[in-house]
C-alpha cells in the first residue's frame, strides 16, 4: 500500500506541475513586450531573445505562424537558426490589425528528427484554430508524414528546406501525398529540388574540378541517397565515369569508420568523392579520413547537408573534417546565394540572436514573410491564406529575392549556389551559382 | 596424456591458410584495415566473454564503457590542450602511456562501480533481471554523456601522426595502424599471462567453472567479480583510447553498435574463452572490411548480425568453447 | 475462484474499496470476456472526458489528447503482445519492434500507390497478424535450444537485421524513403465516415479501442488456459515442464507467434493511421521502449501491462513536455562545474526521456521486478529465487 500512496502523490504532483506550466500556454499574449509564446519547449541558446512581436497593437486580432522543425538534440542546428530566422522576420514586419505569433513545435524525438512526431505536431497545430499557416518541416522524411494532414486540413505549410522531388511533383508520386485535395495544395517550399542539386553537385565535379573519375558515397537515408543517384546520373551523363557504377552506401548507425569504403577507392584512383548525406551521419568524418588515407589532396563535395557553419562551429562539418580536409571540398545549397541584402540580414541576425546566420534563416524569414504577405492581403481566415499562398500568380518579394510558386508549391526560384572552402576565413566561399531555369 | 599434435595446429592453419587467401583478395592495405577494427572490437569482446564467463551476465552496458573511455580520452586531451599531432616524440610517448593508463584506470573503476551497485544485487535474480538493468544501464550512461558532452559528433584531437607511413614489403601502412594492432595485441598476451599464471587469474578461472566450489576453497567471490568487470572494463577504456587515436571522433552513440559487433565477436569466437573472444573480433573485422571489398558496403551490419544469429543458433559454443552444460 | 486469484489480480481493481472490489472481482471472474469489453468501453470513455477537465485542458485540445490516446493504444497493443513473450512464457524478446515493422510494411504494401494494391483495411488487420505471427514463428524457431541470455541477443540481432533489409530492399518496400500515402481504413458510411481521413482522430481512437478490447478479451482466454499455464511452466522451469509432458516447442512458438500478431495489429493499424511507413521507425530504442512499458507496467499482468504502456506514453508525450515547461518557468540557476556546465532550467526532459527509462528500468529491476501492477505469481517467483539464493548463501558461510 505504500506504493500506492507513494503513486498518488506522485500523480498529484504531476499535476500540479502541469497545472502551473499549463497556464502559461492557453494564455494569448497580448499587447507589447509579448514574447512568442511556444505551446512547447524549445530549448534555444537564443533564449532570451524573444522576438517582441512588430505588429502588438491593442484591439488586435490573434493569429499564429505555426513551426514544425528539429529543435532539439543533434537536429538543433539545423532547426534554431531556421527558427530564428522567422522570428526576425515578425520583428520586422508589421501585419497591421495582427498580433502574432508563434506556436512552436520539435519534431525531434531523441535528437533525431521523426516523421511520426511531425505528424502529430501537424495535428496540433491544425487543431489550434489561431494557426494561419506553418513554416517547415525541415526534412523531407518529415514532410511525407505531414502533407496528406495539412492537406486535408487546408492548413498550408511553407518548408524552408525540404528538397526531395516526390513531396511536390506529379510525376514523382506527388499527387499521392495530396490526396484529399489534389487541386488545393496546402505546401509550398522555398528551396529547390534534390534532382537539380545532385547535378549542380556533379556540375562542380565536372566543370569547376575537371573531375572525370568519381566515387560516391551515400549514408542510405533519403536525402542522402537522393542525391548520390542523381550525381550519378548526371555525371555519368557529362561524360565521367562513377567507380563501381553506383553510390555505395555506408550503414546509417556505423561508427563513422569509412576506412575500408576509402581504402577501396584509393584503388581506382578517383579524382573525386561525393558523399550524399549530412555531417552527422559522417560527411566530416570522411573528410578527415580521406586525409588520414591520404586521399586529401583529392577534391571533395556534397550538398546542402554539408552547409552547416565555419570551421569555428563545433560539430560543422568544416570543423570535424579538420584543418587538413577542408580545404578542396565542395557543397551546394539549394537556395539562391546572391540575395538582395545580405549583410543587413547578417548584421539584424546578429543584433537580435548574438550568432551568425544559418545556413536557412534566409529561407526561414522568407517563408514567414510570405505567409505575412497573405496575411496581409486576405486577413485571418485559414482557407483564404493558403488560397492566396499557393497562387501562381503571386509574386514574392522577400530576403531570398523575387520567386513566385508554380502549381505544385515549387519555387521558380531553381538557384543551386556553389560554395568552396575559404582557407582565408575558414569558412564556405560561394563560388558561382546557376539557375536551372522554369521546371 | 597422448595427444595428436597435428589437432592442436588444426585451427590455426586453416586461419593462416585464410588469411593468405583474403590477403590476396584484399590487398594489403584492406589487410591491415581488418586487423585495425578487429583489434578494436577483440579489445571490448574480451570484456564481454570475461564477464559472461564469470557471473552468466551479458553486460548491454559494456560497449557503452567503451564509449565512455573515448570521451574520457577526448576529454583528458582536450583539457591538456592538445588540439593536433605532437611531434615530439618523448612527448608523444609521455602523453600516450598517460592516456591509456588514465582510461583505463578510470573505465576499470566505472566497471566496478556498474557492478557493484547494478549487478550484484541481482546475483540470484532470475536471469531476466540483469539482463533489464544492464540495457537500463546502458541507456543512462549514453544520457548522461549526451548531458555533458551534447549530441552531435565530436572531432577529437589524433596525437598521433595520421598520415606517417612505414614501408612493409613494398605497401605504405599507416603507422598508427600498426601501433593500434600493436597495442591491442600486447594487452591481450598480458591478460592471458594474468588469466593463466597469476593467483587471482586462478581465482577467476575458478569461479567462472563452479561458483560454490571455488568460494569453499577459499575464494573471494566478490573481489574475483570485481576484478574481472576491472579488467574487461580497462580494456574496453584502452579500445576507446584507440577510437580517438585512430579514427579521430566520438559521439554518444558509437556504443551500441560497437558493442552489438564485439559480443558477436565473443560470441562466434566461443563466449567464456578469452582466446576465442580476441580471434572471434579479428574475424569479425575481415568480415566487415570483405563485405565492403566485395561491394556490398550497406550490407556490412545486416551481415554481421546474420553471422551472431547464425552462430547462436547452430553452434552457441562458438569456434573455440567448450559445450556448457544446461544450466537454468 | 482460487485459479483467478493466483493469476493476480487486476491493476485497477486495487484501487476500489474492498467490498466494490470483491463485487467486481466475483463477477469478472465469471464473466471474464465481458468484463474486459466494460472495462475498456469505460476507460475508451472515461479519457476523453478527463482532457476537457483542468489541469489537462490546458495541455492541449481534446482532439490532440485523442489523438494521442490513439496512438497510445498502438504502444498498448505492443505491450500487450510482448507481454505474452516475456512476461508469461518468460522469453526475453529485444527484437519485438521487428514484427512491429512486418505488420507496418504488410499492410503498406498491400495498400498504398507504390504497389498499386488495395486491400481494405478490416481483412488486412487479420492477414497483417497472421503475417507477423508467421514471421514470430520463424524468428522464433531457431531460438528454442537457446537459454534466456543467448535468446535475448537472437532476438536483438533480428531486430537490427529485419529494418537493414527493409531499407536496403528497395523494389519491395522502397528503400529508405519508406512507403508513403498508404491507405486509410474506411467505416464505408457506417456512423456516416467514409475514409478515416486526416483530420479527426475520433474513427481511430474508437477503432483501436476495439482492438485492444478483443485482443485482451483473447489474452485473458489463453493466460486461463492449458496454453497460458504451460507458458507459466516453461517460464518458472522448463525442464521440470517438460518432464510433466509440456511440448516446449509448441509452447514457445506459440507464445512467439501470438506476441507477434498483436505487433502484427498494432503495425497494421499504425501504418494506416500514419499513413507512412519507413525503415527507421523500428529500431532498438522502440523495442526498449515497449520492454520498458512491460518491465514498468507488470511483466505477466495483462491490465498492468496495458496501463503501463498507457502510462509510459503519456509521460513520454505529454507529461515531460510540461515538465520542460515547469522547470524552464521556474528558472534554477545554472551550476557551473569548471569545464562542464549544468543548467537545470535548459534541460529539455523530452530529449532525456531514454535516460529516466534507464534509471526507472534499474529502479524498478533493483527494488521492485515485479512491475507496478504485479502479477502475483511473478511477485512470488521472483522474490522467492532471492530469497532461495540468500539463504544457501548463510549455509556455505556457515559451513
Amino acid at each position: 500500500m505504500k506504493l500506492a500512496r507513494v503513486g498518488a502523490a506522485l500523480a498529484i504532483a504531476s499535476i500540479v506541475v502541469g497545472a502551473c506550466s499549463g497556464s502559461a500556454t492557453t494564455a494569448p499574449s497580448a499587447g507589447g513586450g509579448a514574447s512568442a509564446a511556444p505551446a512547447s519547449a524549445a530549448p534555444s541558446a537564443g533564449g532570451g531573445a524573444s522576438a517582441a512581436p512588430a505588429s502588438a497593437a491593442a484591439g488586435a486580432v490573434d493569429v499564429k505562424i505555426g513551426i514544425e522543425l528539429p529543435l532539439s538534440g543533434a537536429d538543433l542546428p539545423n532547426g534554431e537558426p531556421t527558427l530564428n530566422g522567422v522570428k526576425l522576420a515578425l520583428a520586422q514586419i508589421p501585419v497591421p490589425g495582427f498580433n502574432v505569433t508563434l506556436n512552436v513545435q520539435d519534431d525531434a524525438v531523441n535528437g533525431v528528427h521523426d516523421p511520426q512526431q511531425g505528424a502529430k505536431n501537424i495535428a496540433t497545430l491544425v487543431n489550434d484554430t489561431t494557426v494561419m499557416g506553418v513554416v517547415g518541416p525541415f526534412n523531407s522524411n518529415v514532410a511525407m508524414a505531414e502533407i496528406p494532414i495539412g492537406n486535408a486540413a487546408g492548413l498550408v505549410q511553407c518548408s524552408p528546406a525540404n528538397t526531395n522531388i516526390s513531396l511536390t511533383k506529379p510525376e514523382f508520386g506527388a499527387l499521392d501525398l495530396r490526396k484529399t485535395n489534389p487541386d488545393k495544395i496546402a505546401y509550398v517550399r522555398v528551396a529547390t529540388t534534390d534532382d537539380i542539386q545532385g547535378a549542380a553537385g556533379a556540375d562542380i565535379a565536372y566543370t569547376i574540378v575537371k573531375a572525370r573519375k568519381a566515387f560516391v558515397i551515400d549514408d542510405t537515408e533519403t536525402y542522402g541517397k537522393a542525391l548520390s543517384d542523381q550525381f550519378v546520373a548526371t555525371f555519368t551523363k557529362l561524360g565521367g565515369t562513377v567507380i563501381g557504377g553506383s553510390s555505395h552506401g555506408v550503414p546509417k548507425s556505423g561508427q563513422g569508420d569509412f576506412t575500408s569504403l576509402l581504402s577501396l577507392a584509393k584503388k581506382d584512383s578517383p579524382d573525386f568523392v561525393f558523399f550524399g548525406g549530412v555531417t552527422a551521419t559522417g560527411g566530416g568524418l570522411l573528410r578527415k579520413q580521406m586525409v588520414t588515407a591520404g586521399m586529401g589532396a583529392i577534391p571533395m563535395g556534397g550538398g546542402d547537408g554539408l552547409s552547416d557553419g565555419a570551421a569555428s562551429v563545433k560539430g560543422s562539418f568544416l570543423n570535424l573534417a579538420g584543418d587538413q580536409g577542408d580545404p578542396n571540398t565542395y557543397m551546394t545549397v539549394a537556395a539562391t546565394h546572391d540575395i538582395p541584402n545580405p549583410t543587413k540580414l547578417a548584421a539584424d541576425y546578429k543584433a537580435m540572436f548574438g550568432a551568425e546566420p544559418g545556413a536557412y534563416s534566409a529561407s526561414g524569414y522568407a517563408c514567414a514573410q510570405v505567409i505575412l504577405e497573405a496575411l496581409k492581403n486576405v486577413g485571418g481566415d485559414r482557407a483564404k491564406v493558403r488560397a492566396y499562398v499557393t497562387d501562381p500568380s503571386h509574386t514574392y518579394d522577400t530576403v531570398l529575392g523575387k520567386f513566385q510558386f508554380d502549381k505544385n508549391g515549387d519555387t521558380t526560384q531553381r538557384i543551386i549556389s556553389d560554395y568552396t572552402f575559404d582557407p582565408g576565413t575558414k569558412d564556405w566561399k560561394f563560388v558561382s551559382q546557376k539557375d536551372f531555369g522554369a521546371g | 596424456m597422448r595427444r595428436r599434435p597435428g589437432r592442436a595446429l588444426l585451427v590455426p592453419a586453416i586461419l593462416l591458410l585464410l588469411a593468405t587467401l583474403d590477403w590476396s583478395y584484399m590487398g594489403t592495405e584492406q589487410f591491415v584495415n581488418a586487423l585495425t577494427i578487429g583489434a578494436v572490437y577483440a579489445l571490448i569482446a574480451l570484456g564481454y566473454t570475461m564477464v559472461y564467463g564469470i557471473i552468466e551476465l551479458i553486460n548491454f552496458a559494456h560497449g557503452d564503457v567503451f564509449m565512455v573511455g573515448s570521451f574520457v580520452t577526448y576529454w583528458l586531451l582536450s583539457s591538456l590542450g592538445f588540439n593536433g599531432t605532437i611531434s615530439d616524440l618523448p612527448l608523444l610517448v609521455v602523453v600516450l602511456v598517460g592516456t591509456f593508463l588514465a582510461a583505463m584506470v578510470v573505465m576499470g573503476g566505472i566497471g566496478v562501480v556498474i557492478e557493484r551497485f547494478a549487478y550484484r544485487p541481482l546475483r540470484n535474480a532470475p536471469r531476466l533481471a540483469p539482463l533489464i538493468t544492464a540495457i537500463g544501464v546502458s541507456f543512462i550512461l549514453q544520457n548522461i554523456i549526451q548531458i555533458f558532452f551534447g549530441p552531435s559528433v565530436i572531432s577529437a584531437p589524433q596525437v598521433m601522426d595520421v598520415q606517417a607511413r612505414v614501408n612493409l614489403g613494398g605497401v605504405d601502412v599507416s603507422v598508427v595502424k600498426l601501433f593500434v594492432i600493436a597495442v591491442a595485441f600486447i594487452l591481450m598476451i598480458a591478460l592471458q599471462t594474468f588469466v593463466s599464471r597469476t593467483r587471482m587469474g586462478r581465482a577467476m578461472r575458478s569461479t567462472a567453472i563452479d561458483r560454490d566450489a571455488a568460494q569453499l576453497m577459499g575464494v573471494d567471490i566478490n573481489t574475483t567479480i570485481a576484478v574481472t568487470f576491472f579488467i574487461g572494463s580497462a580494456l574496453a577504456g584502452a579500445a576507446g583510447v584507440v577510437q580517438v587515436l585512430y579514427l579521430g571522433t566520438t559521439n554518444f552513440q558509437l556504443g551500441f553498435q560497437a558493442g552489438l559487433k564485439a559480443f558477436t565477436s565473443a560470441v562466434l569466437g566461443g563466449i567464456g574463452n578469452i582466446t576465442g573472444a580476441a580471434l572471434g573480433g579479428f574475424l569479425i573485422g575481415f568480415i566487415e572490411v570483405n563485405s565492403t571489398v566485395a561491394g556490398f558496403s550497406r550490407w556490412s551490419e545486416a551481415i554481421v548480425f546474420g553471422i551472431l544469429v547464425l552462430v547462436l543458433v547452430f553452434r552457441p559454443t562458438g569456434l573455440l568453447g567448450q559445450q556448457l552444460g544446461e544450466r537454468a | 475462484m482460487s485459479a483467478r486469484r493466483l493469476q493476480g489480480g487486476s491493476a485497477p481493481l486495487r484501487l476500489l474499496p474492498g467490498a466494490l472490489r470483491r463485487g467486481v472481482e466475483r463477477f469478472a471472474g465469471r464473466h471474464q470476456s465481458l468484463a474486459v469489453l466494460v472495462g475498456v468501453a469505460l476507460v475508451g470513455a472515461f479519457l476523453p472526458v478527463i482532457v476537457g477537465v483542468p489541469p489537462f485542458s490546458g495541455f492541449g485540445n481534446r482532439n490532440d489528447f485523442v489523438d494521442g490516446f490513439a496512438n497510445a493504444g498502438v504502444f498498448v497493443l505492443l505491450a500487450l503482445g510482448l507481454n505474452v513473450v516475456v512476461g508469461l512464457a518468460g522469453l526475453l524478446d529485444l527484437g519485438y519492434a521487428a514484427f512491429f515493422a512486418i505488420g507496418s510494411y504488410a499492410y503498406a504494401y498491400s495498400a498504398s500507390p507504390f504497389s498499386h494494391l488495395d486491400v481494405p483495411f478490416w481483412p488486412m488487420l487479420l492477414v497483417g497478424a497472421m503475417v507477423a505471427a508467421t514471421f514470430g514463428i520463424l524468428l522464433g524457431a531457431p531460438t528454442l535450444r537457446l537459454r534466456g541470455d543467448y535468446l535475448a541477443i537472437v532476438t536483438l540481432g533480428f531486430g537490427e537485421i529485419v529494418p537493414v533489409v527493409f531499407l536496403n530492399s528497395d523494389t519491395y518496400t522502397n528503400g529508405t524513403n519508406g512507403i508513403s500515402a498508404v491507405y486509410q481504413p474506411s467505416a464505408y458510411g457506417l456512423f456516416g465516415i467514409g475514409s478515416f481521413g486526416f483530420g479527426n482522430p475520433w474513427p481511430y481512437y474508437v477503432t483501436v479501442l476495439a482492438i485492444v478490447a478483443v485482443a485482451m478479451m483473447l489474452l485473458y482466454r489463453l493466460q486461463d488456459s492449458r496454453l497460458g499455464r504451460a507458458w507459466v511452466a516453461i517460464r518458472e522451469d522448463e525442464v521440470a515442464a517438460a518432464s510433466m509432458g509440456v511440448n516446449t516447442v509448441t509452447t514457445k512458438l506459440l507464445a512467439f507467434a501470438i506476441g507477434a500478431s498483436t505487433a502484427g495489429l498494432a503495425g497494421v493499424f499504425n501504418a494506416s493511421k500514419l499513413s507512412l511507413v519507413s525503415p527507421d521507425q523500428f529500431g532498438f530504442t522502440v523495442s526498449f521502449t515497449i520492454l520498458a512499458m512491460v518491465v514498468l507496467g507488470g511483466m505477466g499482468n495483462i491490465w498492468g501491462v496495458a496501463i503501463g504502456a498507457f502510462t509510459l506514453y503519456e509521460v513520454q508525450s505529454v507529461f515531460l513536455k510540461q515538465l520542460t515547461n515547469f522547470v524552464h518557468g521556474i528558472h534554477l540557476p545554472a551550476v557551473d562545474l569548471g569545464f562542464l556546465r549544468l543548467d537545470i532550467s535548459a534541460i529539455d526532459f523530452v530529449q532525456y526521456q531514454f535516460l529516466l527509462y534507464g534509471l526507472a528500468l534499474v529502479s524498478m529491476m533493483l527494488l521492485r521486478p515485479e512491475g507496478l501492477f504485479p502479477s502475483r505469481e511473478r511477485k512470488r517467483e521472483l522474490h522467492e529465487s532471492a530469497e532461495e539464493a540468500a539463504e544457501s548463501n548463510e549455509e556455505v558461510v556457515q559451513a
